[in-house]
């Protein structure tokens, strides 16, 4: 039978790669789409469960003053806490767009275990008053080539430098990241050499974000209440949450993007159905004299139809690997070209099972048509028919 | 002599299950790569059809946009009293206003959050607009109470945006009394008196300054190579010691904030079109093959009857063409219903929501004609040569 299927869909090797070949890309960009998805919400599942943060309750573009911080250390169960702002500069030209941060360099370390740096630049970093450290991807971006020692010269959009001139910032170390949520495309720096030289012009840099750990075992939903009812009253109101909800809120502020995408995966599934159908249909049509001949030489109905849909799914299956190996093969390409979006790119099982899945019913749904066709035809009259 | 365009048309016609599917098979493609146009032009087409050029934008020199730009409130002042460019009216003195920028999060009717762009305004940034900005319910806010007007595209999308609800920002009750329309990006925004929203955000100054310039004022061009014309206002400004400002038009300044995402949705579109297009093409070519495979005997006798191949390979390019124009066509039908559907997502420049409508512009309808055409070249190339290329005895040996 297969064997048979097999013949049949050689007999017409243009059409059968055109078909599959169209299969294989229709596979390949819904693989895709599915995997944007699926990476916007990446961060809310690798988000720690330890972490929570504090942000003024207006929204990310409001800061909270840094005293703030010695306020919610005294909270009962409050562990460690340490300092997160947006600095928002950029490298010669506003195009070069990378993320830069302020930071409290103990307790980044301490809190963040998926950011990766050897003992040595570690130290040097702490030692550095105007030292940085930069991820691994951001390092290998050609536009950039920073390495250890190199100077970096940013112009500060959001902090002019008080002398009018660029920031700069020495690498001290080049990190790797171990989760999805923590992105290797950012720069982060000390918060004192950032708040000493704001204060030479008498500005008071204020906090984008306070991330704190609890104590093992206090009650997190009593300090979460405890910080937000602390503030309450101003001078800025603050919302504390779990390290997930933060990250729910950027996925939220994508608006119908999301939605979207999934629109058109199901767009490209139509029109891909329909060019297998089509595929199928003209081969029916061509293979009723040999369903005339199987029938009369004594095969049943359901030989027929199952030539026929064998054939489909053969069709079906041989481009749906292929556009699944081909997802695969270029999931590599496609991080690197999303990567200053998107920390990374995941093609998730569940996206090649549901591809595998549909692939086997697309075969199924193309053949059918013509195979029941086949099935239901008289020996008598399929001889007959011209070719 | 050609093959008559009714042979070519009828063929169409004989296989019409085979034509129905390759026509709405390319018309499905078609249909995607036009939509997504159809969103970068809602998107763009609100930004830039509204920007003014006799509106100038102050922001502070290396900000980007409005979210990384701040003025001390004097420097802002000392703009907007210093600039002989600037137009005069007895009753309003200067035409300039001082704004603040900022995002608020709040709440979609699904519970969802996103940031909303929250703009503290003089009462000066309403003579300017005149009547591009309209009440269309309620009234406008009392200087100095803490009263909000909403964007007409924010009452549906997000919590509160009703007249007569109240917002809380920061501390601060915020009450809705008007609803306004604009055609531009405001539309999806919260306005209220600059005082309030300043000291609500706890902020210290405004985000830009805009003004109303005379006619004939040489504003230059901030992005232009070299820097701005020194003699012009931009160029003055840029290097200015005491109030040193990025000056741009209106219109430069919205479309400098498109970019990203613009950008984004055009890639996208181009690389669906790209991707899906080859697969549509295969469509186009295993229709046109089959189709030529059960129709050697015609191209045969027409062979035989004394038409040159050139004439065949003419005629098979139209059917193809044709088959792919009638799927553009489908294409355009499908998209036209979500032309004036309404949608949002962040501005990544803004970091603040942006909600606009899919608009099926004469661009998108060019867009996808042209793409189709380009398809039934594609696709027909190969089969076209392959027909014209038959001998007229093997065509007609053949059953």
């Amino acid at each position: 039978m297969l064997k048979l299927a097999w013949r049949n869909l050689i007999a017409h090797p243009i059409r059968s790669i055109l078909t599959s070949a169209s299969v294989c890309i229709a596979i390949l960009l819904l693989c895709l789409l599915r995997s944007i998805v699926t990476t916007l919400d990446a961060g809310i599942e690798a988000a720690s469960a330890t972490r929570l943060i504090v942000m003024s309750s207006i929204s990310l573009f409001v800061d909270m003053p840094v005293s703030y911080q010695q306020r919610i250390e005294q909270v009962d169960g409050v562990d460690v806490i340490g300092k997160w702002q947006w600095f928002g500069g950029y490298y010669q030209n506003p195009r070069n767009f990378f993320a830069q941060f302020a930071v409290d360099p103990e307790h980044l370390f301490d809190m963040y275990p998926e950011c990766q740096l050897d003992e040595e630049a570690k130290q040097r970093f702490l030692s550095t008053r105007n030292g940085c450290i930069i991820g691994r991807k951001l390092a290998d971006d050609p536009n950039f080539a920073w390495k250890v020692g190199d100077k970096i010269p940013l112009v500060g959009a959001l902090f002019p430098h008080p002398d009018g001139g660029a920031w700069e910032f020495e690498v001290c170390g080049v990190y790797t990241s171990s989760a999805a949520n923590f992105d290797e495309r950012t720069m982060m720096f000390q918060w004192k050499f950032f708040e000493e030289t704001l204060r030479t012009s008498g500005q008071d840099p204020g906090v984008g974000v306070f991330v704190f750990r609890c104590e093992p075992g206090a009650n997190v939903e009593r300090i979460m209440g405890e910080v937000t009812a602390m503030f309450e009253n101003g001078p800025m109101s603050v919302r504390c949450a779990p390290e997930s909800e933060f990250q729910r809120m950027f996925i939220s502020m994508m608006g119908d993007i999301p939605m979207l995408l999934g629109w058109i995966g199901t767009a490209v599934f139509v029109a891909l159905l329909l060019g297998c159908v089509n595929t199928m249909l003209m081969a029916g049509r061509e293979q009723v004299r040999d369903i005339g001949i199987y029938k009369a030489l004594g095969f049943d109905d359901v030989t027929a139809f199952r030539v026929l849909v064998t054939q489909s799914l053969l069709l079906c299956v041989i481009g749906g690997a292929a556009g699944i190996g081909l997802t695969l093969a270029l999931k590599p390409g496609i991080a690197a070209a999303i990567a200053a979006m998107f920390p990374v790119f995941i093609v998730a099982d569940e996206t090649l099972i549901f591809a595998a899945v549909l692939i086997v019913l697309l075969g199924l749904a193309a053949g059918i048509v013509p195979a029941w066709r086949a099935s239901r035809m008289k020996p008598i009259e399929a001889l007959r028919a011209e070719h | 002599m050609f093959i008559p365009l009714n042979y070519t048309v009828r063929s169409l016609f004989v296989r019409k299950a085979a034509t129905f599917l390759s026509v709405f098979g390319i018309g499905v493609t078609v249909a995607i790569f036009a939509g997504v146009l159809a969103l970068q032009q809602g998107f763009t087409t609100m930004f830039t059809s509204q920007g003014r050029e006799d509106v100038i934008v102050f922001l502070r020199p290396g900000a980007t946009g409005e979210t990384d730009s701040q003025f001390q409130r004097e420097r802002g002042m000392k703009l907007m009293k210093s600039l002989p460019e600037i137009e005069q009216t007895p009753e309003h003195g200067p035409l300039a206003s001082m704004e603040s920028y900022s995002g608020v999060l709040r709440r979609r009717p699904d519970g969802g959050e996103v940031n909303v762009a929250f703009r503290g305004v003089q009462q000066a940034t309403f003579t300017i607009r005149g009547d591009e900005l309209r009440i269309i319910e309620g009234r406008n806010f009392t200087p100095g109470a803490d009263e909000i007007i909403v964007g007409k595209k924010l009452v549906e999308r997000i919590q509160d945006c009703h007249v007569g609800d109240v917002m809380v920002i920061n501390t601060t009750p915020f009450r809705v009394v008007g609803v306004f329309d604009h055609d531009g990006p405001f539309v999806s925004e919260i306005w209220a008196d600059l005082e309030r929203a300043l000291a609500v955000l706890d902020a210290y100054g405004p985000n830009r300054v805009i003004a109303k310039v005379k006619p004939g004022t040489l504003i230059g061009d901030v992005n232009a190579e070299g820097g701005p014309d020194p003699a012009s206002l931009a160029g003055r400004l840029a290097n200015d010691t005491e109030a040193p400002a990025k000056v741009l038009t209106e219109r430069a300044f919205l479309e400098s904030q498109t970019q990203m995402l613009g950008g984004i949705l055009l890639g996208l579109g181009m690389a669906l079109a790209v991707i899906m297009g080859v697969g549509a093409a295969f469509t186009a070519i295993n229709t046109m093959l089959s189709a030529i495979a059960s129709r050697t005997n015609e191209i045969g006798i027409l062979l035989a009857t004394g038409f040159r191949p050139l004439p065949i390979f003419v005629a098979f390019m139209l059917e193809t063409l044709l088959l792919c124009v009638m799927g553009g066509l489908v294409g355009c039908v499908l998209v036209l219903p979500i032309n004036g559907i309404e949608t949002g997502t962040m501005n990544g420049q803004t970091f603040t929501e942006v909600a606009f409508a899919f608009r099926v512009t004469p661009v998108v309808v060019g867009a996808a004609i042209f793409f189709s055409v380009l398809l039934g070249m594609i696709g027909g190339l190969w089969p076209a040569l392959r027909a014209c290329r038959m001998t007229p005895t093997a065509a007609l040996r053949r059953t």
